[in-house]
């Protein structure tokens, strides 16, 4: 019966999914050829190899983008895969995510004594998951996606063996992202059963023919999607697993995890709600609104208690999912240019400082309680500058890509009539600047050598220099930092050497966040056209 | 020619990020020779602009060029562009030129500095604010220059910030220049939310719908900021401490360049004062009483340098006297001539203050006339400029400003010539003490003062330049030519908006005449009272020397009451209330963050029971609208 | 609203169980919290004096998921091995890329010694100054500070 079925092989336009195929193949090439080495592979020639596949794709992205500019975006593969401004931007900043975070890795690698590519296959396989996520114009795509992104990211949390935390990260984040999957999965089953299709843009076609008015099939489906999106992009309640995963996993993976899992994650959250459920935007707007409230305050009030730095930046992701999620709920056009704008923005911002973090990490990748930043521009100046960009940037300061990227979304989110949450999104971003700053005094501030100034007690000006130091510490909870050993000082006031590469990864994303940032016409122009496919 | 005016921004740009990188490796005298080319060929650039504007006819002296967008959210609308008019070119023109004799002259000057870079590349930035500044045609980035001129002023201010005197100069300076700085915001608000756009031409284009009253605060704010760049009352007494920079500083930023500022933004503006005669007047008023206070206030100082400063802002007033009788094409004419004739005045008394080793009281000089032959021929030259002898530039700059403020009210006017004669007296005393008389720097110091000597030629060259521009410079705006001169160049700019006296020849010789008098009495009476004596103590009351007890004011009205709710607000303000506040926000912050992180307990069963009541949550309001619609 | 009733019964049923499950195990797990030697290996009292050696080498788990790569291809070529004359060369393309792919995981399980069935690695001994004590407090060591949070 099934032989007697005419079966139509789909035309397919191959320079949509050349970027897939290229970070896909490209990983499986480097696997293939790392097992026919007789030893380990030689990092540097994995670095360099996967560095060159990223900007194949990277260099391809644009000539998509010449394409979609000239012929205007399309479908392919029985419409399974869309390329359209949208997606083009999300591959071209995850490829450049990739080539960075390899870069960055191949000096923890060399660093922690693990030998072998399989970190870059791994990534690379990642961030094809990711692009999928992004070009995906059915829920089978985004879910085909999803698990190619996700399953690399849990063996890559694991990746270093020899601590026992990254195991636990990596064990965690398969558990609770198995445990999303299914409810993610159970979405698009629902989602199927309510209008019986599941590709997007037939969706959005059906929804807007057919008046559905509060299906409780559907809706709970569009539910159940949005919570395995949520899951991934880490809004709270949803996000518990990415203290703990951020933290075991080696420095430089979670750099590469916030900016790749959340770009992914987002870019399918915001083409299919937008796009396709954008019909039903009255139901899932107030969703998200609550979220995205949760998210800002959650994310930035425990960002501020935090005293190891992997944490702190897990919970300014979720800060910062918050504000795209800003974006999101705007639930237009210009709510998602704003929102991939701000993906972009983070995207360097993170992997630059994630940089720092594993620069800073030392042998053992373990110095990332903040102490380890005391004093850091005396010793290193160069570095503790770009650290310094990175954070401000993160905090919105102004003449940084950060800055731009928040005003867009609150400007978005003003428009959508959502003012209260835009009002929300500023105390928080308040509220963040708080942790930003911190570790920039701590950097700017004497060593860790330097010995406590005696205070007299009846002296005016000592006494409020006193008041205020005091303040510092309860602010900043600096007072046990004081007190670390005199041992560890000592190691802490040494110089970490800084791997060349890493050195160049930091400053590609310092340049940026920085020069995007004070010239930001072409890349708000670039946004601004990067509209998805369709948008009801 | 016209579509490359961004270059002469962007040469002293480049000069800056040169130095930045390089100029410690480049040192002393090469990081110096760096900043002077950048600045000349700033200057170059300027020069060609000039001969393509002028080949345009006159009409079509307007070019605007976009070259990107910088800000655009929502009717922000900020573009980076150059609006290149003859008043831009005008200010163009002698602000690379005059900079770029300065930056040859500072080689000299700053020799064996220990931070000599330093010093060329807070020179050369200060170039680039000041040409941004001038150029740009929408207020915004005008005020990013207005900034960057700022700042630069107050790092050269305090360039020997290890001086305590030159650290509070700059400190004051920037201080007072903020509240300025807060009018000119203001003025910007006020534009922007009545006008949606910050660009220039629009707004004058759409200014009859800013409202009289509107258009009346929005220029008196502008005078705010007007009166803290350009050193006026109420905001005039930073620029005497400002002298604390090296010379080279105070001649360019806070005589010839910087200081002007504040005019040019009334001149530039002019479309809208014309909307508002009251503030004019004010602007007029302003102008007249800040170039009285000021000249009287010259004739009492010691130091060469605070002598040149009060007189600078003495001119200025006479600028926005000029500016606020609607007479823009004499205030230019003035800032022109001003520059020549004050910063060739500065350049010598730099030259005198390097030739005596830093000595810049007056009173212990004398006699100089011998030993520095170069700089006495100059100074000549400046002095009799200033003081308004025919046919030097400043008397016809300074006579066009008084002709016009005749016809617009002679109270003005009176007071105008006072200050002439004011101004004839002082500069002579200063003159007269300074390089005349016996040499009292040979004797203060006991023998082993080595005698002063005279400065190289990079310092010498500048001096020559300005002196022939400060002899001649009257030619830009001789009565008789006008219609040729300045006037005919910058009329189109102004239109209709443009005060124009000139009419009844008459009258105006018997002005002129009048003018040429004040100069030869004031001239007359100063050199016969300080021909011998230097020390006479009546003719230097306390109360001129301490500035009209301004300062004492100030520090009684605004300082100490101020240090008094400093104090309040240090013991009660900010350690009970903010610091209780942000204490009090900390702590909320940490004891709720402490609950939620409670449930950051590490067990993975945990988290899936928090992703599962997410789960439920979102799934109740779903089934809810289901049950509820 | 009918057609949901089956969805919001297994709803109903799903909380239920985790809830009386819950309660099963409140109800009858044992009310102590175990002592630290009950959490000791083999609960006996006698120190080991080795480490505790592994149930069986971890080989077979390898072994088991090398299985699942080839299940996988079987579970695909069957169906492609029904239709492959409608789909023509495209669909023998897409196979052999596919072969080949798999081929690839195949080749570095090899390559990292998966299939090599050597002795295992001796045992090895425990630490010498192994106690009752730094026994016990091994196995109840507090986790690391700062984890919880």
């Amino acid at each position: 019966m099934l032989a007697a079925a005419a079966i139509h092989v789909p035309a397919i336009r191959y320079l949509a999914i050349m970027p897939v195929i290229v970070l896909l193949g490209g990983a499986i090439l480097l696997l293939a050829f790392q097992s026919l080495l007789r030893g380990p592979m030689r990092l540097r020639m994995a670095t360099v190899a996967t560095v060159a596949i990223s900007l194949a794709a990277f260099g391809l992205a644009w000539w998509q983008w010449a394409d979609v500019e000239a012929h205007g975006p399309y479908t392919t593969i029985a419409h399974a895969v869309v390329t359209d401004g949208f997606s083009v931007l999300v591959t071209v900043l995850v490829s450049a995510v990739m080539a960075l975070s390899a870069m960055v890795a191949e000096g923890y690698l060399a660093r922690e004594g693990i030998e072998g590519g399989e970190l870059h296959v791994l990534a690379l396989v990642s961030a094809s998951g990711a692009v999928l996520m992004a070009q995906a114009n059915d829920l089978v795509i985004v879910f085909l996606g999803l698990e190619i992104l996700s399953i690399a990211l849990y063996v890559l949390s694991a990746y270093n063996h020899r601590r026992a935390e990254s195991g636990e990260a990596g064990l965690k984040y398969f558990v609770l992202g198995g445990f999303s999957t299914a409810i993610f999965v159970y979405g698009i089953a629902l989602t199927y059963g309510a209008t019986g299709t599941t590709n997007l843009t037939q969706l959005a076609d059906f929804l807007s023919r057919n008046v559905l008015i509060h299906d409780g099939l559907l809706l709970a489906g569009m539910a159940l999607l949005l919570v395995g999106f949520a899951f991934k992009v880490a809004a709270v309640p949803f996000h518990m697993w990415t203290p703990d995963v951020y933290q075991g996993a080696p420095s430089p993976i979670t750099g590469f995890m916030a900016a790749v899992a959340k770009a992914g994650g987002f870019a399918a959250f915001l083409r299919v709600f937008v796009s396709s459920f954008g019909v039903l935007r009255a139901d899932w707007r107030p969703i998200i609104y609550v979220l995205a409230i949760v998210t800002l305050v959650v994310g930035a009030a425990l960002a501020v208690v935090q005293r190891d730095i992997k944490r702190m930046l897990a919970y300014s992701s979720v800060n910062h999912a918050g504000f795209v999620l800003l974006g999101l709920q705007a639930a237009s056009a210009v709510g998602v240019s704003s929102a991939l704008y701000y993906l972009f923005a983070y995207g360097f911002m993170v992997v630059g400082s994630s940089a720092v973090v594993t620069v800073i990490g030392r042998h053992g990748d373990r110095d990332h309680d903040i102490a380890a930043y005391r004093g850091l521009a005396r010793r290193q100046p160069l570095l503790a500058l770009c650290f310094a960009v990175l954070l401000l940037a993160q905090a919105g300061v102004p003449f940084t890509t950060g800055f731009l990227a928040k005003l867009q979304v609150v400007v978005a989110s003003v428009d959508g009539r959502s003012v209260p949450l835009a009002v929300v999104a500023m105390a928080s971003a308040a509220l963040a600047a708080f942790f930003y700053l911190r570790v920039t005094v701590l950097m700017y501030g004497p060593g860790p050598d330097a010995a406590p100034a005696p205070v007299g007690p009846g002296d005016p000006p000592l006494a409020v220099a006193r008041r205020t130091r005091l303040n510092a510490a309860l602010l900043l909870e600096l007072a046990p930092v004081a007190v670390a050993d005199q041992p560890q000082r000592a190691a802490l006031a040494e110089r970490v050497p800084v791997p060349a590469l890493a050195a160049v990864a930091v400053g590609i994303c310092v340049l940026v966040t920085v020069v995007l940032g004070v010239f930001p016409a072409p890349l708000v122009d670039f946004a601004h056209r990067a509209t998805l496919l369709f948008v009801p | 020619m016209l579509h490359a005016a961004y270059l002469m921004a962007l040469f002293p740009l480049a000069g800056f990020v040169v130095l930045v990188l390089a100029g410690r490796r480049l040192g002393d005298p090469w990081a110096g020779w760096v900043g002077t080319a950048a600045v000349s060929a700033s200057f170059v650039v300027a020069c060609l602009s000039l001969g393509s504007l002028w080949g345009e006819p006159a009409t079509a002296r307007h070019f605007v060029e976009n070259y990107y967008t910088w800000i655009a959210v929502g009717h922000l609308q900020v573009h980076v562009g150059v609006l290149v008019d003859p008043l831009s070119m005008t200010m163009c023109m002698f602000v690379t030129g005059v900079s770029a004799l300065i930056h040859l002259y500072s080689i000299g000057y700053m020799r064996r500095d220990s931070e000599f870079s330093k010093f060329f590349i807070y020179m050369n930035l200060f170039v680039f604010s000041m040409v941004v500044l001038v150029l740009s045609d929408n207020l915004l980035v005008t005020f990013v220059g207005w900034e960057g001129v700022g700042v630069c002023s107050y790092f050269l201010i305090a360039y020997w910030h290890e001086r305590p005197t030159a650290a509070s100069a700059g400190k004051k300076a920037f201080v007072y220049n903020r509240i300025g700085d807060a009018g000119f915001l203001i003025a910007m608000f006020l534009i922007f939310s009545k006008l949606k756009t910050l660009d220039m031409v629009t707004i004058f284009a759409h200014r009859a719908s800013l409202g009289p009253d509107a258009t009346t605060a929005a220029v008196l704010l502008l005078l705010l900021a007007a009166t803290g760049k350009s050193a006026q009352i109420p905001l005039f007494n930073w620029l005497p401490d400002a002298m604390e920079g090296p010379t080279p500083v105070s001649a360019l930023i806070h005589a010839a360049t910087m200081v002007t500022a504040g005019v040019y933004l009334l001149c530039r503006m002019n479309p809208l004062l014309a909307n508002s005669p009251d503030a004019m007047w004010v602007i007029a008023v302003i102008g007249g009483v800040t170039a009285f206070v000021a000249a009287t206030i010259a004739t009492s100082q010691q130091d060469i340098k605070k002598v040149l400063a009060f007189s600078t802002v003495s001119q200025i007033g006479y600028m926005t006297l000029a500016a606020g009788t609607g007479a823009y094409v004499a205030a230019i004419f003035l800032m022109v001539a001003h520059a020549f004739y004050k910063a060739l005045l500065f350049l010598g008394a730099g030259s005198v203050i390097h030739g005596l080793h830093d000595e810049q009281d007056i009173k212990r000089m004398g006699g100089l006339a011998r030993v520095l032959p170069w700089t006495y021929a100059t100074f000549l030259v400046a002095w009799l400029a200033i003081a308004g002898i025919p046919p030097l530039s400043g008397f016809w700059a300074k006579g066009d400003v008084l002709d016009n403020a005749f016809r617009k009210s002679p109270a003005l006017w009176a007071l105008g010539v006072l200050t002439a004669v004011l101004t004839a007296y002082y500069m002579t005393r200063l003159f007269v003490v300074t390089f005349r008389g016996e040499a009292r720097w040979a004797t203060q110091r006991g023998g082993s003062h080595e005698p002063p000597h005279e400065c190289p030629w990079v310092m010498r060259l500048p001096l020559v330049v300005l002196a022939v521009l400060a002899f001649a410079g009257g030619i830009l705006g001789l009565p008789w030519v006008h219609r040729a001169g300045l006037g005919s160049w910058l009329g189109p700019v102004f239109g209709p908006a443009l005060y124009d006296a000139r009419e009844g020849a008459g009258l105006q010789v018997v002005l002129a005449v009048v003018d040429a008098l004040a100069a030869v009495i004031g001239l007359g009476v100063a050199a016969w009272a300080w021909r011998a004596e230097v020390d006479r103590p009546t003719l230097e009351p306390q109360f001129l020397q301490r500035v009209w007890y301004w300062d004492d004011a100030y520090d009684a009205l605004v300082g100490r009451p101020g240090q008094a709710l400093a104090r309040v607000a240090s013991v009660v303000v900010e350690s009970r209330i903010i610091d209780g506040a942000v204490n009090g926000v900390a702590e909320a912050v940490r004891a709720s963050a402490a609950g939620v992180r409670r449930l950051q307990t590490g067990y993975v069963r945990n988290y899936a029971l928090g992703i599962t009541l997410g789960l439920a949550a979102v799934v109740a309001f779903v089934v809810s609208r289901v049950w509820w619609s | 609203m009918a057609q949901y009733l089956p969805i919001f019964a297994l709803l109903v049923l799903g909380v239920l169980f985790g809830a009386l499950s819950f309660l099963a195990s409140g109800l009858l797990a044992p009310r102590k919290k175990p002592t630290a030697a009950k959490l000791a290996p083999y609960e006996c009292g006698i120190v080991p004096d080795r480490e505790p050696p592994a149930r069986f080498p971890v080989r077979f788990y390898l072994v088991a998921m090398i299985f699942i790569i080839f299940d996988i291809e079987i579970v695909f070529l069957y169906p492609f091995a029904v239709v492959f004359r409608q789909l023509h060369t495209f669909a023998l393309v897409e196979v052999l890329v596919f072969a080949a792919v798999v081929l690839v995981s195949f080749l570095y399980l090899v390559s990292n010694g998966a299939l090599s069935w050597g002795p295992g690695k001796w045992l090895r001994v425990g630490l010498p100054a192994r106690t009752s004590e730094s026994t016990i407090a091994r196995v109840s060591v507090p986790p690391p500070p700062g984890r919880a949070a």
